[in-house]
């Protein structure tokens, strides 16, 4: 009669088991014990060989080799370092020239970048194509060619530091490197840290009182410029005082090299250059996708009220823009920050280098450096993720 | 005046276009020298690329040296030109790395035998396309891999290398037997004897056409391969645009199954599942590709026994597929996300259980969405083999590099990079272009 009711399983001990197989929780359960149980053995499985294999090299773990000394000299080194300091010493050079060298990228790989992805936008073609080509001839061209291209062919093949070019006796450019004055001083570092930092903090919170005012009242309080006044005596009380014991270290030539002042040494050039070139290339892509989702109407109010186009761009476009632009403008300083590891093909003392190369040939201790190294990387990346993730939250539209 | 009349509509002709809105010199007017400062910009900018091209052209084709013995020669004869006779003398090792000469047919037959195996694909009229892939990428692999490394039959090449190498050949024939009897108007092999197998079996006949023809033609193979003597090319012998291609195209057919995988783990709701998906996903991202490439180096031997050291092309083709696996394992987690619940439901509905569901259901149209993301990755793939490089495989780049410590050659840098680029540009580039071209084509067939 009722054709479609299902047969219900008659009672029993085996087809109450397999019931209880078949049901989705059950089997939850056992795929993820079975994988769990996997990759635990996997594990255990590659750690008792790992162990076995140290024991044969005579090798042991752990992180007391850090202390030692390294007994290699590192070509450039932001901080100071001899060959007399530890593992963990060449592990902290390593992370400093990572960390410059990277910011460096950034910062002009997003100013460049900027540009060109504005250019891109340009009314006239002739200056959208040539935006077009250099983004599509840069984007093409894997980055470590673009490196070893910069090394090779334009820095290896400047004058020997005898002959090399110098600016007003003051710059100097040779196939070594890049000297240019720098500013020393007696006073201790820190100090001079800790008071540009507190002037930096102060200034900070003079602005933001100040926005606030204005937002509520629309005037600002006297007492604020009095306070600016104040902060103003303060930098120049400041820069008297650090200035006075200030002087500056002009590079001058001495046998076959040059001496004195600041060096960057040209392995840090072409590093530099290739990769800023080749970060602004990709935010030259982000910043053009971000304005164009600002839809044309944005362009034409902006032409209506009579805007310049300089006006329209930085009131209405970017302002807008930016929101978009972010998220893939940071994800791509993350990748710059990674991307600064392929400086190690031509040498440049960075973390890779330094620690990853040199010192695993040394210590022969791979696990433990690798790691470290490996950790260094995820902490930046969780730090760029977290920042971005507030910063998300800061600009998103708020509903009012 | 009849009705008739009066109810004829009479257009009014329409207007002439603005003539002189559309034609070339007037929006050259309009877009480039509309006022002062553009016109400037023009200007400089065309001096610009005139400069650039003429500085490069006369580099590169008007100083340039084709035929010279040594860099010297090359100074003497044009000092300011490209050297090109130095890359040329280099060619075959830039393609082929340290292959011996005489084995390189090999190579050659090789890549084409894997370009043949996807031509039917081309074709909108082939059935069982995606057997064909299946079969290429599961297949082809041994058949790569006896033809480059050689070897003789029960000596070198093992027992299980062998029988696959054989199935790939037989299935490779057979594919194209297929295809000439069909544009020949005849049915297929397996069609030819399914009237023999459909006395013998009553169910799948088709199949047991296929598998008998395919088999036969296999053992056909094995026999025939069983002759030859290839002579054994260790791997450390290989090198130029050869590894490069093996290692790029190595990662982007095992980024698809890999990323697959750990995207659905990374969905999943089974917890412990999600978390390592989730934990190897994001350790793999966080890090730089060259950091894994040395982590495979360097902590594979000491992870795997000892006397079961892999030589290193393998363990960077480990990393290589570990590392384009994580990336795109995102790429199609995007894609799932993007896959509204309705369809979910509905596979649910037709009582599809979880592989059927992902398989027909979901996947194809989540692959469909991120097929732009997917090329990108691919293109970022083919750029990152470079890398192998600084770990000492003989790839394209290092090839390139090694030109200049020939002692024939000493210094010469510039024109090997040059060439290299220009190669890259044009993969990478052409690649880019087909996808776009792709995505507007799904564009269209969508809406």
């Amino acid at each position: 009669m009722n054709f479609i009711s299902p047969s219900r399983p008659k009672p029993g001990i085996a087809n109450s088991i397999l019931s209880c197989l078949n049901k989705d929780s059950t089997r939850g359960v056992v795929i993820q014990a079975a994988t769990l149980g996997l990759v635990l053995a996997t594990l255990l499985y590659l750690f008792s060989n790992s162990a076995q294999n140290l024991d044969q090299l005579g090798l042991s773990f752990g992180f007391d080799f850090l202390q030692t000394t390294a007994g290699f000299d590192i070509s450039w080194s932001l901080i100071a370092y001899d060959p007399s300091m530890s593992y963990w010493r060449v592990f902290l050079v390593g992370i400093v020239n990572t960390l410059f060298l990277s910011f460096c990228v950034i910062v002009f790989g997003t100013i460049i970048g900027t540009i060109v992805g504005i250019l891109r936008l340009s009314p006239n073609p002739l200056v959208s194509q040539l935006a077009r080509c250099y983004v599509e001839v840069v984007r093409n061209v894997p980055l470590l060619i673009q490196i070893i291209f910069w090394f090779t062919t334009v820095f290896s093949a400047l004058p020997p530091p005898r002959s090399g070019y110098g600016f007003a006796g003051l710059i100097f450019l040779n196939n070594r490197g890049f000297y240019m004055p720098s500013a020393v001083t007696d006073m201790s570092g820190w100090l001079i840290a800790a008071g540009s930092l507190m002037l930096l903090g102060t200034l900070w919170f003079l602005l933001r009182g100040i926005r606030r005012q204005q937002r509520q009242s629309g005037s600002v309080r006297p007492s604020y410029r009095i306070a600016f006044a104040i902060w103003g005596i303060v930098l120049c009380g400041m820069a008297l005082i650090v200035g006075s014991s200030l002087h500056w270290s002009v590079p001058a030539l001495q046998g076959f090299n040059l001496e004195g002042g600041m060096f960057l040494p040209s392995a840090f050039g072409a590093a530099f250059i290739a990769m800023a070139v080749y970060r602004s290339a990709a935010i030259a892509e982000t910043v053009r996708a971000g304005m164009e989702s600002i839809s044309k109407g944005q362009h034409e109010a902006a032409a209506t009220i009579g805007f310049s186009r300089f006006q329209t761009l930085r009131l209405i476009l970017i302002p807008q823009a930016i929101r978009a632009i972010i998220p893939p403008l940071a994800n791509s300083w993350l990748v710059a920050t990674k991307d600064s590891s392929l400086a190690v093909a031509i040498g440049f003392p960075e973390l890779v280098s330094v620690f990853m190369q040199t010192s695993v040939n040394q210590t022969g201790r791979a696990i433990e450096i690798i790691a470290m190294v490996m950790g260094f990387y995820i902490v930046v990346s969780l730090i760029i993720s977290y920042l971005l993730n507030k910063y998300n939250a800061h600009v998103q539209f708020k509903a009012r | 005046m009849s009705e008739q009349d009066l109810k004829h509509f009479v257009p009014t002709p329409p207007r002439l276009p603005a003539r002189n809105e559309q034609n070339l010199r007037h929006r050259i007017q309009k877009q480039c020298f509309n006022n002062i400062g553009n016109s400037l910009l023009t200007i400089s900018v065309l001096v610009l690329i005139y400069y650039v091209a003429k500085s490069f052209l006369d580099w590169a084709v008007f100083n340039a040296v084709w035929d010279a013995a040594t860099r010297r020669e090359c100074l003497d004869i044009s000092p300011d030109g490209a050297c090109w006779a130095g890359v040329i003398d280099w060619f075959n090792g830039l393609i082929y790395g340290r292959y011996p000469d005489e084995e390189q047919w090999r190579v050659n037959s090789g890549v084409v035998m894997a370009l043949l195996w996807l031509l039917p694909l081309m074709s909108q009229r082939i059935a069982y396309r995606n057997s064909i892939l299946i079969s290429w990428i599961t297949l082809y692999p041994f058949l790569g891999a006896y033809m480059f490394l050689g070897g003789t039959f029960g000596q070198d090449v093992g027992i299980i290398h062998m029988v696959f190498t054989s199935l790939a050949a037989g299935y490779f024939i057979l594919l194209y037997l297929n295809w000439v009897l069909c544009a020949a108007g005849q049915s297929s092999l397996p069609e030819m004897v399914t009237p023999l197998t459909s006395k013998l079996f009553r169910r799948g006949q088709h199949m047991t056409g296929f598998l008998l023809v395919w088999g036969f033609l296999s053992i056909l193979c094995g026999v025939v391969l069983a002759q030859m003597h290839l002579e054994p090319v260790p791997v450390d012998h290989w090198g130029g645009l050869f590894l490069t291609l093996i290692i790029a195209s190595f990662a982007i057919t095992m980024s698809i199954p890999v990323g697959i995988l750990l995207a659905l783990g990374r969905r999943s709701k089974l917890p412990v599942i999600h978390w390592l998906s989730m934990m190897l996903i994001e350790l793999v991202r966080a890090v730089p590709l060259i950091t894994v490439l040395f982590m495979a180096v360097t902590l594979l031997p000491i992870f795997l026994p000892s006397g079961a050291e892999p030589d290193k092309l393998s363990q960077v083709l480990f990393a290589v597929c570990l590392f384009a696996g994580a990336y795109m394992a995102e790429n199609i987690r995007g894609g799932l996300q993007a896959i509204p619940d309705g369809q979910y439901e509905a596979a649910q509905t037709l009582g599809l259980g979880y592989w059927l569901t992902m398989g027909l259901i979901i996947l194809p149209q989540a692959m469909r969405l991120m097929i732009p993301n997917i090329m990108t990755s691919f293109i970022s793939m083919l750029k990152d083999t470079t890398l192998v490089s600084i770990i000492g495989l003989f790839d394209i780049m290092l090839m390139a590099r090694n030109i200049s410590n020939d002692k024939n050659w000493i210094g010469l840098h510039t024109e090997p990079l040059a060439l290299i680029s220009i190669l890259f540009f044009v993969m990478c580039y052409g690649m880019s272009q087909y996808s776009l071209n792709l995505e507007k084509r799904l564009k269209a067939h969508r809406s």
